[in-house]
């Protein structure tokens, strides 16, 4: 009797688990973003603007929360096991444990998930049957017009944004502004990984070897320059062209996208 | 088919004992980097301004290991304003840095985790690409190093090159290396840093709290301020850089701009040497020195009376509205035989 208590206890609560982790799943509400045209920040032979069709993203960044259910069913992304490849020794370090956000970081469960690589990012959103979003549809996204806060300029904004250094805790998702589309935190909380980060690079100097980055570099004076005080667009740019697909940073998370079938 | 094989090995030979010519006919001239044997390593001693690293007594080349850490922070532009500097080791200017000629230096750039952007390294004193710009470009958190030789004595800026790069120097992104020549530099009793950069804010002069980046006063090439070592006042009154009647001082003065070039000027003494652009030619008794962004300058006075002497940008608007103001306290005995003031008759 005792035993089939037990037992039936354990179902009960697996079963919760369970269904706790299906939520957590189920809660990640996606939203629509309407085709539109990504304009590069500068165009080039290689980088034209872009028709981008409807697709689905993420209303706001992965929290801790959520890649902890992610590393749980995955062992292979756990700190202790991940390939040194695929994630640097940074990876997800401002954890507990492997499979603990940890009490002391209980202000964080909702904050998005930073410390996070290229891969482990894309291997998440895989793992919900979903992909990162590309430059072209983050750009896309994040321009999207803010509906709750009063400002100037989306670029001063943003600008504001880059130049405070990060604050000692990263706040909750949502905590910022939401825009036409729905997004939350498309600027303002932290940088987000897209799938094709290093496609146009600017890994070197930025003022450029390759004739794309000594067109960027030209900027100020550049005809091809879309907005030539487009600050905002040319920090984003470098800060992508910093980046190696194993890199763990304190202020990188990233959010999912999905084809519209 | 072996034939083919034989004919391009016979090409290639060619080709190497061609290239291999080409290169003992060009080794002549750099012969003299080639003589310049690496002995031991040491650690670069890297200061803040307006302090400078003591002079080299090594008589050899080293390796010298240059760790410099990209730091983002909140400080004073002056007495109640902030700004958001970005910065080489927590301080505008940059570390400054002092190497000899032919030393192999092995430089680690680190930005630090809490930093928001990434950042790389362009030092004028290097012969490469960017600068060490390309090999440095670095994501908050990581780190970076290449080496380089140092071949050209002389005073050089360095700055961040990460696009855009007239925003990283214009939150404080630079900073002096020198390279010492072989036989070293005259001796002299004091040596200082001194750096002058534009800044834009979106306050006027000295308006309180934390100010932003201006972009567009930036664009304009309209400043806030024009500041020697990053502050309003960083080294006048109480913070005046110190000396004495018969020394002679050396101020290694540098321009990170981004925009403005300076009219380096001491009020009251005249320079009785001046490195031109921070090389070798020397120029003797000039009043006021051209100081380009992005340049440098070294110069050296005799300090004959005491008193307070007065670092400006002779573009004295800058000097009186934008903060251009650094002072060296000179103390010591009075010497009428070079300056006295004669008591007027009643």
């Amino acid at each position: 009797m005792k035993y089939f208590l037990t037992i039936l206890l354990l179902t009960v609560f697996s079963g919760l688990a369970q269904a706790q982790e299906k939520a957590v799943i189920a809660d990640k509400k996606m939203v629509t973003v309407a085709a539109g045209i990504y304009k590069p920040f500068f165009e080039t032979n290689d980088s034209r603007p872009l028709m981008v069709a409807a697709f689905k993203m993420d209303e706001c960044a992965v929290t801790n929360a959520e890649f902890l259910e992610f590393v749980k069913a995955n062992p292979a992304w756990r700190r202790s096991k991940v390939n040194r490849l695929f994630a640097d020794s940074n990876y997800l370090k401002h954890w507990e444990s492997d499979l603990s956000i940890g009490k002391i970081n209980a202000n964080i469960y909702h904050s998005p998930v930073v410390n996070v690589s290229w891969f482990a990012a894309q291997a998440y959103c895989k793992w919900k049957n979903k992909r990162l979003p590309t430059i072209a549809e983050w750009e896309l996204a994040g321009n999207g017009k803010p509906r709750n806060i009063k400002y100037t300029s989306l670029t001063e904004y943003i600008l504001g944004w880059y130049k405070k250094p990060n604050p000692p805790v990263l706040p909750n998702v949502k905590t910022t502004y939401q825009n036409q589309y729905g997004l939350y935190d498309m600027h303002g909380l932290v940088w987000e990984w897209t799938f094709n980060f290093n496609s146009f690079t600017s890994k070197a100097d930025s003022r450029g070897s390759t004739e794309d980055e000594a067109k960027a570099f030209c900027a100020a004076g550049s005809v091809k320059v879309k907005d030539k005080n487009d600050y905002a667009g040319f920090l984003r740019f470098s800060y992508r062209g910093s980046l190696k697909g194993n890199y763990c940073i304190p202020n990188l998370g990233f959010r999912c996208a999905k084809d519209i079938p | 088919m072996k034939l083919t094989v034989i004919k391009s090995v016979l090409a290639l030979a060619l080709l190497a004992s061609l290239v291999a010519g080409c290169d003992s006919s060009a080794t002549t001239s750099t012969s003299s980097v080639a003589i310049d044997e690496i002995k031991g390593e040491e650690t670069a001693v890297l200061t803040d301004a307006p302090n400078v690293p003591p002079p080299i007594t090594r008589k050899h080349a080293t390796k010298v290991i240059v760790n410099l850490d990209v730091v983002e922070k909140v400080m004073k532009i002056a007495d109640s304003t902030e700004y958001t500097f970005w910065t080489f080791g927590g301080s505008v200017p940059g570390k400054f840095i002092r190497v000899r000629e032919g030393d192999l230096v092995d430089f680690t750039l680190k930005n630090l985790p809490d930093s928001k952007l990434p950042h790389n390294i362009d030092l004028h004193a290097v012969n490469g690409p960017g600068g060490g710009a390309e090999a440095t470009l670095v994501a908050p958190g990581q780190s970076a190093r290449f080496q380089f030789k140092a071949l050209n004595p002389g005073l050089y800026v360095y700055h961040c090159a990460t696009g855009p790069v007239g925003m990283h120097i214009a939150n404080g992104m630079y900073g002096l290396i020198m390279v010492e020549p072989k036989e070293g530099m005259s001796k002299v009793d004091k040596e200082f840093y001194v750096m002058q950069g534009d800044f834009y804010t979106k306050g006027k002069y000295e308006a309180p709290g934390l100010q932003e980046f201006d972009q567009d006063k930036a664009i304009q090439e309209n400043p806030d301020y024009v500041l020697f070592n990053g502050r309003v006042r960083a080294n006048t009154g109480a913070n005046a850089m110190q000396a004495k009647t018969g020394e002679n001082v050396r101020l290694f003065v540098g321009n990170g701009g981004p925009n403005l070039t300076s009219s380096f000027h001491v009020i009251g003494e005249v320079f009785d040497k001046v490195y031109v652009e921070g090389g070798d030619l020397i120029n003797e008794n000039v009043q006021t020195t051209v100081v380009p962004a992005g340049g440098s300058s070294i110069v050296e006075m005799k300090l004959q009376v005491p008193g307070m002497l007065n670092i400006v940008d002779h573009a004295l608007y800058r000097t009186f509205h934008k903060g251009a103001l650094a002072q060296i306290k000179v103390s010591g005995d009075e010497n009428p035989e070079v300056f006295n003031k004669i008591k007027t008759q009643k």
